[in-house]
């Protein structure tokens, strides 16, 4: 952890989510601390009700905590507002999610190019940015097809491309495998593990632990706390 | 801040929208169609009867006094005025020396006859009984040969200028100057053929189909001044002079009766103002209509639109989770949807330009002449999009409003 901290990507301290149902305080996350360097490859696991979705809310920049400090890549997102939220997802967060979440009227490639428009990229530049995405992802020639007329596993590696399309310092990986039958699961995650092999930074929600295990350090919840953080190098 | 809302895929997206449910889109639509063909056909229609009527009363100076028995326009009880006694000729030579040099003064009588030439008739021409002074009073010159002069009238010469409409009816390509033609049972030589001066409005005077004669000629033919209404023309020197003048008008027709102080005058004294006043209240009536059933198709359809958006934000709760997860704020996706209504609103008004194009091709075929000009198209078109920002702003507000987190797990 002391090495890793020179290049710290995300760290939060303390934070505390809670939701308030009907007349119960409902703590999801009840005093959490982690920190996450670049190029890691991290696993939250859990069972439901532990609070990993509402953690990964958090570090995905969709929700703010109640209490407690959440700083990515050197920028305070507890105090930010719904825009300023929306901008730092933009450059920041690629979301890989377990229902694909394409959109479905839109061509695949339109797909990846969409956080760029979001981003103000230019026309010219989004093109050749999603083009270079989706070679990467092996679908260079698909990109006049919809997203229905793909496969689950493609759908994936479109969501992954449109993941990569910014550069982003996370790709948060929701359940990603979830949705797909074993075999394509695995190519999935095959992808996600050379694109950390490449040094991108990836945080995986998982229940599951043979996907779990593609990742070197796994943090489990119980209960709005983190239960254990091990780190295995294989 | 740039609006990184991508403007147009949102008009894609709107047109994919319309086109994958056209029966619905129609109906949502439909008011702002009616609106606009409502908008456009009452504007073409005020221009059109703004123009014709300017057409057609143009030769008619508005600086001219009609002294008259009736009013133009009885607005109240026609037995008020049906006892009144009719002007004479002999008044209205009173009244002309009465005027001299303050105004021109011509009286007319005017008559319905059938005019004949050869085997060629013509039914129900106006037949006006003038002097030399017509051509003074209105901007109307003859085309060809020449109008009445005044040995004309002195003489009770059996002649006539006829209008374009009489000239192309009886004579077609024949030249009609010389030629002899029956008004009624008398022959009538033709010395002149007036210009044209734009046809009838609305079943109004037909200032083309008329045929002048000299008023001496008028009473020994069809009859004695006494069964005949004699109008007076009285042309003010300035327009500014023309208070004054029916002031005058007034006082010398009063002596000239020998009215008492507490009668009431026995004439009437026309305007071309009171007609114009008369056709602005038409108009002010065919706008309003027009304006009330333009304003409540408009709303209808404002309302359809802001219904189509409702059920359209909450079809695609999760597109908007979607957009908002990779980075959309929420002012590009109110910019979205509000781009979304206002396309529906921009195809609604294109249809109902082109209906009202249709329609307005039809009354110009069978009605009168009309057509749709561009600003009428161009204030369509910005009333149409004004309809479907109005009516998406709130379906809007709410996609913009909706939780990230809520609107990805929306099923």
């Amino acid at each position: 952890m002391e090495q890793a901290s020179a290049a710290v990507s995300l760290s939060l301290r303390d934070v505390v989510k809670t939701y308030v149902m009907g007349a119960d305080v409902v703590h999801a996350l009840d005093g959490v601390s982690l920190d996450i360097g670049r190029n890691e490859y991290v696993a939250i696991m859990g069972p439901s009700g532990s609070g990993k979705s509402t953690l990964m809310n958090i570090i995905g920049c969709l929700d703010v905590p109640t209490s407690g400090s959440y700083c990515l890549e050197g920028q305070m997102v507890a105090e930010m507002s719904q825009s300023q939220l929306a901008e730092l997802r933009n450059r920041r967060i690629g979301f890989v999610f377990q229902t694909f979440n394409l959109i479905p009227r839109a061509s695949i490639l339109k797909n990846v190019e969409l956080p760029l428009v979001y981003g103000g990229v230019p026309r010219s530049q989004r093109r050749v940015r999603a083009q270079r995405a989706l070679e990467r992802v092996g679908l260079a020639d698909r990109m006049k097809h919809r997203p229905n007329e793909l496969s689950g596993g493609q759908r994936q590696r479109v969501a992954i491309a449109r993941a990569l399309v910014i550069s982003p310092s996370i790709i948060l990986a929701d359940e990603p495998t979830g949705n797909l039958d074993s075999r394509t699961g695995d190519d999935v995650m095959a992808m996600l593990d050379e694109l950390h092999a490449a040094g991108q930074t990836i945080i995986l929600v998982t229940h599951e632990q043979y996907i779990a295990e593609h990742a070197q350090r796994t943090v489990r919840l119980r209960d709005g706390k983190i239960e254990s953080d091990t780190t295995e190098w294989r | 801040m740039a609006l990184n809302v991508d403007i147009q895929e949102s008009f894609r997206i709107a047109l994919d929208a319309i086109r994958a449910s056209k029966a619905r889109s129609l109906l949502t639509t439909l008011g702002i169609i009616i609106g606009i063909v409502a908008v456009v056909l009452t504007m073409t229609a005020a221009n059109g009867l703004q123009n014709k009527f300017r057409e057609s009363f143009s030769s008619v100076g508005t600086d001219i006094l009609y002294v008259s028995r009736m009013p133009w326009i009885i607005m109240d009880d026609f037995f008020l005025y049906r006892n009144r006694p009719a002007l004479e000729l002999r008044e209205a030579g009173e009244l002309e020396r009465r005027l001299r040099g303050k105004a021109i003064v011509n009286p007319n009588i005017n008559g319905v006859r059938d005019v004949l030439y050869r085997t060629e008739t013509m039914n129900g021409v106006n037949i006006i009984g003038t002097t030399d002074k017509q051509v003074r009073m209105s901007s109307a010159q003859p085309q060809a040969g020449r109008f009445l002069m005044p040995f004309d009238v002195l003489y009770k010469r059996n002649v006539c200028v006829i209008g374009t409409d009489v000239c192309d009816g009886l004579f077609g390509s024949v030249d009609p100057l010389n030629k002899t033609l029956q008004i009624g049972r008398t022959r009538f030589r033709v010395i002149g053929v007036m210009e044209k001066q734009g046809g009838s409005f609305l079943g109004g005077p037909n200032f083309d189909r008329q045929v002048f004669i000299p008023i001496t000629s008028f009473v020994r033919v069809f009859g004695g001044d006494r069964r005949q209404d004699v109008d007076v023309a009285v042309k003010a020197p300035r327009q500014e002079a023309m208070d004054d003048l029916e002031y005058t008008v007034k006082g010398e027709m009063r002596r000239i009766r020998g009215l008492r102080p507490a009668e009431g005058d026995n004439f009437t004294i026309n305007k071309l103002d009171t007609l114009v006043g008369t056709f602005n209240n038409v108009m002010g009536v065919v706008l309003l209509v027009g304006l009330l059933v333009t304003g409540i198709s408009l709303f209808v359809g404002a309302v359809g639109v802001m219904n189509i958006m409702f059920v359209s934000v909450t079809e695609r709760t999760r597109e908007i989770g979607i957009r908002r997860a990779i980075g959309a704020t929420p002012r590009s996706i109110l910019l979205q949807f509000l781009l979304e209504s206002s396309a529906i609103g921009l195809v609604g008004g294109l249809v109902g330009i082109l209906l009202a194009a249709i329609l307005t091709g039809v009354i110009n075929a069978v009605l009168m002449p009309a057509s749709v000009s561009l600003p009428i198209v161009i204030l369509a078109v910005v009333v149409s999009i004004s309809v479907g920002v109005v009516a998406g702003l709130v379906p809007a507000a709410r996609a913009a409003k909706l939780d990230v987190i809520d609107a990805l797990r929306y099923e």
